[in-house]
C-alpha cells in the first residue's frame, strides 16, 4: 500500500473527529474562564497561547521528530526521549498540565500504535515505560509519517486554538462561527515564529515560552469538582 | 462457535467492563449502587461515572457507601457524554485501565454513561457488555419505541417498578413490549426494594462475568442508531453503505 501524503496525515491529526481523547480537553479555556477571564478576552488570549505555550509544545514535537528520524550514532532512542521529556517538563511547571498532557499522550499513543505500529519512530515509543506528553507522541507520529517541521508547528498551534474554540461553544453563548475567525488569527499570530521553532534540533532549543498565568489557572481548575473538561 | 477474543493478552486478565446507559433520571446511579451492594461480598468492583458536570454521580455513589470512595472515579466528557462512550472512548478506556491497575485484581469495572437519550449506547471498544435502563415513570410506551439500547443491549432494565401504581403503568405490559422489541434478549423489571428482582440482576451480572472469564462471551454492538423508515417505506439500520444524504 502506498503511503498517504504527509499533508493528509496532518489533516487527520488536526481533525477533532480522530478518536484520541481530545474532546474532553479545553486547552486551558475552562480553567481561564472559571478563574475570571472575560469571554471577550478569548481572542487575545488565543493569540497569546499561540505565541507562548503552543510554541513549547510545537518545539517539543519538532525536536522529538528530528531525534527519532536522525538518531546520532551511538545513542539510543530512549536516551533521546528521556532528554526531550525532561526538557518539556522543565518548561511545563504545572503538575496539572503535565498530567493532562500525559493523558492526551496516552490517547495519541493508542492512535500511533494503531496506525503506524510498523514505523521505527513509533516503535521507539513502545519501549518507553513511563508517561509521554502528547507533544512527544506527536513528534514520533510526525517522524513516522514524514511531516515537515513547519507543518508540525502549524498543526500544534492550530490544534490548541481549535480545541479551545470548540470548548468555548460549550461554555459561553455565542455564534459558532465567531471562534473560527479567532482560530485563524491565532494561527497568524504564530506564523512569524514558525520557521524559528521548526529549526529546533536539540532539547535545549525548545522554546521556554510558558505562560505562568495559564499554569496557575490550570492548578486551580484541577481542584474543582464541577468541570466539563479535563484541563 | 464464538469468535476468538481480539486481545488475548488482555481479555483474560483484565476485569469485565460493564456499561450502564439510558436517559436522564431513570436510576442508572441507583442501579449501580444496587449492583455493588448485591455483589460487594464476592466481587472486587470499580466504577467510572461520566456526568455532564464531572462528579455529581460519583458523589452520589460515594455517599451511598457501597464501595470505597477511591474506587469511584469521575471522567470529564467535554459536555459530550455520547461521544465519550462511542465515537471517542479514549478518556473512559484510560480511566478503566488505571482503575484496574490501581486496585488489581478487580473483577468488574462498571462505567455509567452520562444521561443521554434513547440513541446512546456503548462501543464494544469500551465495554464487554451493557445494560440499558428505562423506568416506569418515563412512560409505559417507551419500551415499544425501541432504539439500539432498548432493542440490542445485553440487558434491558425496567427500573422503579415500585412506582408503577402511582404513574399508571402496567409493568407486565411494558416488559412484554420490551421483550418483543428485543427478540427475546434479557429484560429485568427492577425495584431496589424488590428482593427477587435484585437477585435476578445479580445472577445476570454473575452469568455474564462467568461467560467472560470462560472466554465464551462476545461483546455485542447494539449499533449507533435505531432502524428507521424512509418515505418509500424501506427500513435499514445503517450497516450497509447507501448513497442518499441524511
Amino acid at each position: 500500500m502506498s503511503a498517504p501524503h504527509p499533508f493528509s496525515v496532518a489533516m487527520l491529526l488536526a481533525d477533532a473527529r480522530l478518536p484520541g481523547g481530545g474532546h474532553a480537553h479545553s486547552a486551558g479555556l475552562e480553567p481561564a474562564l472559571l478563574a475570571g477571564m472575560a469571554p471577550a478576552d478569548v481572542p487575545v488570549w488565543l493569540r497569546g497561547r499561540a505565541r507562548t505555550v503552543s510554541l513549547v509544545e510545537a518545539g517539543t514535537a519538532v525536536v522529538t521528530a528530528h531525534l527519532l528520524s536522525h538518531p546520532p550514532v551511538g545513542t539510543s532512542a530512549q536516551t533521546h526521549l528521556s532528554a526531550v521529556v525532561d526538557a518539556w517538563a522543565a518548561r511545563t511547571p504545572s503538575a496539572a498540565l503535565r498530567e493532562a498532557a500525559h493523558l492526551l499522550g496516552r490517547g495519541y499513543r493508542r492512535v500511533a500504535r494503531s496506525l503506524w505500529s510498523h514505523r521505527p519512530p513509533v516503535q521507539a515509543l513502545e519501549a518507553w515505560t513511563g508517561p509521554l506528553p502528547r507533544a512527544v507522541v506527536l513528534g514520533a507520529i510526525a517522524a513516522a509519517a514524514g511531516l515537515r517541521s513547519e507543518d508540525v508547528v502549524r498543526l500544534t498551534v492550530y490544534e490548541d486554538a481549535q480545541t479551545a474554540a470548540a470548548a468555548l461553544l460549550k461554555l459561553e453563548p455565542l455564534d459558532p462561527l465567531a471562534p473560527a475567525q479567532w482560530v485563524l488569527e491565532a494561527c497568524a499570530a504564530a506564523e512569524p515564529h514558525v520557521l524559528r521553532v521548526a529549526a529546533c534540533l536539540t532539547p535545549e532549543d525548545i522554546p521556554a515560552s510558558g505562560a505562568p498565568q495559564n499554569e496557575g489557572w490550570a492548578e486551580a481548575h484541577a481542584l474543582l469538582t464541577q468541570r466539563l473538561f479535563r484541563a | 462457535m464464538p469468535d476468538l477474543p481480539q486481545n488475548p493478552d488482555t481479555t483474560t486478565t483484565r476485569p469485565l467492563r460493564l456499561g450502564v446507559a439510558g436517559p436522564v433520571g431513570v436510576g442508572k446511579s441507583s442501579l449501580i449502587a444496587t449492583i455493588c451492594r448485591a455483589l460487594a461480598e464476592e466481587l472486587e468492583i470499580g466504577v467510572i461515572t461520566n456526568d455532564i458536570y464531572t462528579d455529581e454521580d460519583a458523589r452520589f455513589l460515594r455517599s451511598a457507601g457501597v464501595l470505597e470512595p477511591e474506587r469511584i472515579r469521575a471522567v470529564e466528557t467535554g459536555a459530550c457524554p455520547h461521544t465519550a462512550i462511542r465515537d471517542d472512548v479514549t478518556a473512559n478506556l484510560l480511566a478503566a485501565e488505571d482503575l484496574a491497575e490501581d486496585f488489581a485484581p478487580l473483577d468488574l469495572v462498571v462505567i455509567e454513561s452520562g444521561g443521554d437519550n434513547l440513541t446512546a449506547t456503548f462501543s464494544p471498544a469500551l465495554v464487554d457488555a451493557q445494560i440499558f435502563v428505562l423506568d416506569v415513570a418515563g412512560g409505559g410506551d417507551v419500551a415499544r419505541k425501541g432504539g439500539p439500547g432498548i432493542g440490542r443491549a445485553d440487558l434491558l432494565v425496567v427500573n422503579k417498578t415500585d412506582l408503577a401504581p402511582y404513574v399508571g403503568v402496567d409493568v407486565e405490559q411494558m416488559v412484554r413490549d420490551a421483550t418483543a422489541a428485543r427478540d427475546g434478549r434479557a429484560v429485568i423489571a427492577l425495584s431496589r426494594t424488590d428482593e427477587a428482582s435484585v437477585t435476578a440482576l445479580r445472577s445476570w451480572v454473575l452469568g455474564v462475568l462467568g461467560h467472560y472469564r470462560d472466554g465464551v462471551h462476545v461483546a455485542q454492538d447494539p449499533g449507533p442508531m435505531a432502524p428507521h423508515f424512509h418515505a418509500e417505506g424501506e427500513e435499514h439500520d445503517h450497516e450497509h453503505e447507501h448513497s442518499h444524504a441524511h
